[in-house]
C-alpha cells in the first residue's frame, strides 16, 4: 500500500527517496537507473524496493 | 592476538565507510561484524497508543512502519535498558503524515530520517498517536539495528607476473573490493572491477593477505560510523571481560 520504509534485505532506509522517485521515474520519463543512482541507492536489493512498488492508497480510500 | 592491529581508512562517510584493518583473526574480524550488526543498542519505537487513526492502513501496520523509523541514539549511558521516551504524532489529512511529523518529548532522541512518508491521508482522515520508543539490540528486532549491509572482505594483493603470450587475447578478470598493489591501497571500483583494465598485456597472479580485512559498514543514521564500530568493539570487549571473570577459578 505504502512503501516499505526499509529494504527487505539489508534494512536500509528507502522510503525517503520514494516521492522524488516516483515523481521522476514513474510520471516524469527519466531513466529508473539514472534516478536511483543519482538517489544514493545502490544495492539492487534496495532498488527493487522502489522500482517494484505501486502505491494503492488511492485505490483503497473509496472503500473505506 | 600477539601480531599488531592496524587500521587504514579507504573511504570515510558520517553513514559509510570502508576501513582496512591488520592483524586480526577471521574470528575477530567476523565477531567484530556480527558485534555491530545485533549488539549495538538503537532506540526504535516499540509500542503505539493510538487515539484516532482513520487512514486506510490498520493501526498495527501503522505501528511497524512507525517502529522501521531510525531515531536519534542518545549519548551512552544516557539511557539503560528498558528507558521510555515518548514521541507523539498529529496529522490532519488531506497531506501526508512523515516521520518528521514525530514530536519527541527528549531532544536526544528524534527521527534520523524526516521524509519517510507514514500514510497517505485523503480529506476528513486524521493520524494521532502516541508511541514509546526504547533501546534494545539488534537480535531482538531488525528495528534496533544500526548497521546496515556489514560486512568485510580479504584484502587481496595483486601482483604482475610478466607479459601476456604475444597473440593471447585479453581476457577480463574481476576482482571486487580493494587490492594492494606495492603497499597501495586501490578499490575495485577505480578500475571497474577488471584488473585487465588497470594491466592491459600483462599477466597477474590475485592472492588473499592474510589476517588483513577490508570492512564496508554503513549505518541507518541512527548514530555515525566511528560511533557504531566502537561501541561494537566495546560490547566485544565486556563479553570477552565477562566471560574472563566468570571462568576464574
Amino acid at each position: 500500500m505504502m512503501v516499505p520504509v526499509r529494504c527487505f534485505t539489508c534494512g536500509n532506509v528507502v522510503a525517503e527517496h520514494w516521492e522524488e522517485f516516483d515523481e521522476r521515474a514513474n510520471d516524469g520519463d527519466e531513466d529508473p537507473e539514472a534516478v536511483l543512482d543519482e538517489l544514493g541507492v545502490e544495492r539492487y536489493c534496495c532498488r527493487r524496493m522502489l522500482v517494484s512498488h505501486r502505491d494503492l492508497v488511492d485505490v483503497v480510500s473509496p472503500y473505506q | 592476538m600477539t601480531e599488531e592491529y592496524d587500521v587504514e581508512f579507504v573511504e570515510t562517510g558520517d553513514r559509510k565507510a570502508r576501513f582496512l584493518v591488520r592483524g586480526v583473526t577471521p574470528a575477530f574480524a567476523n565477531g567484530l561484524r556480527r558485534a555491530m550488526v545485533a549488539d549495538v543498542p538503537t532506540m526504535a519505537i516499540d509500542e503505539v497508543r493510538f487515539i484516532e487513526n482513520s487512514s486506510v492502513m490498520f493501526d498495527e501496520q501503522l505501528a511497524l512502519r512507525l517502529g522501521l523509523v531510525p531515531l536519534t541514539t542518545p549519548p551512552e549511558g544516557e539511557f539503560v535498558d528498558g528507558d521510555t521516551v515518548t514521541l507523539s504524532i498529529d496529522v490532519e489529512g488531506p497531506g501526508t503524515a512523515y516521520s518528521g511529523d514525530l514530536v519527541s518529548s527528549d531532544s536526544l532522541v528524534q527521527p534520523a530520517e524526516d521524509n519517510v512518508p507514514i500514510i497517505d491521508l485523503k480529506d476528513d482522515q486524521r493520524l494521532e498517536a502516541e508511541a514509546d520508543a526504547l533501546i534494545e539490540r539488534g537480535k531482538d528486532h531488525a528495528k534496533h539495528q544500526g548497521g546496515v549491509a556489514v560486512g568485510y572482505r580479504h584484502l587481496q594483493r595483486v601482483e604482475v607476473e610478466g607479459d601476456l603470450p604475444e597473440f593471447e587475447d585479453e581476457r577480463s578478470q574481476i576482482v571486487r573490493g580493494v587490492i594492494e598493489d606495492d603497499g597501495e591501497l586501490v578499490p575495485t571500483s577505480e578500475f571497474d572491477d577488471d584488473l585487465s583494465n588497470r594491466y592491459p598485456g600483462k599477466e597477474v597472479s590475485v592472492e588473499d593477505v592474510p589476517n588483513a580485512f577490508v570492512f564496508h559498514v554503513e549505518t541507518d543514521g541512527s548514530f555515525t560510523v566511528d560511533e557504531l564500530v566502537t561501541r561494537a568493539v566495546e560490547s566485544l570487549e565486556a563479553r570477552a571481560t565477562e566471560l574472563e571473570e566468570a571462568v576464574q577459578l
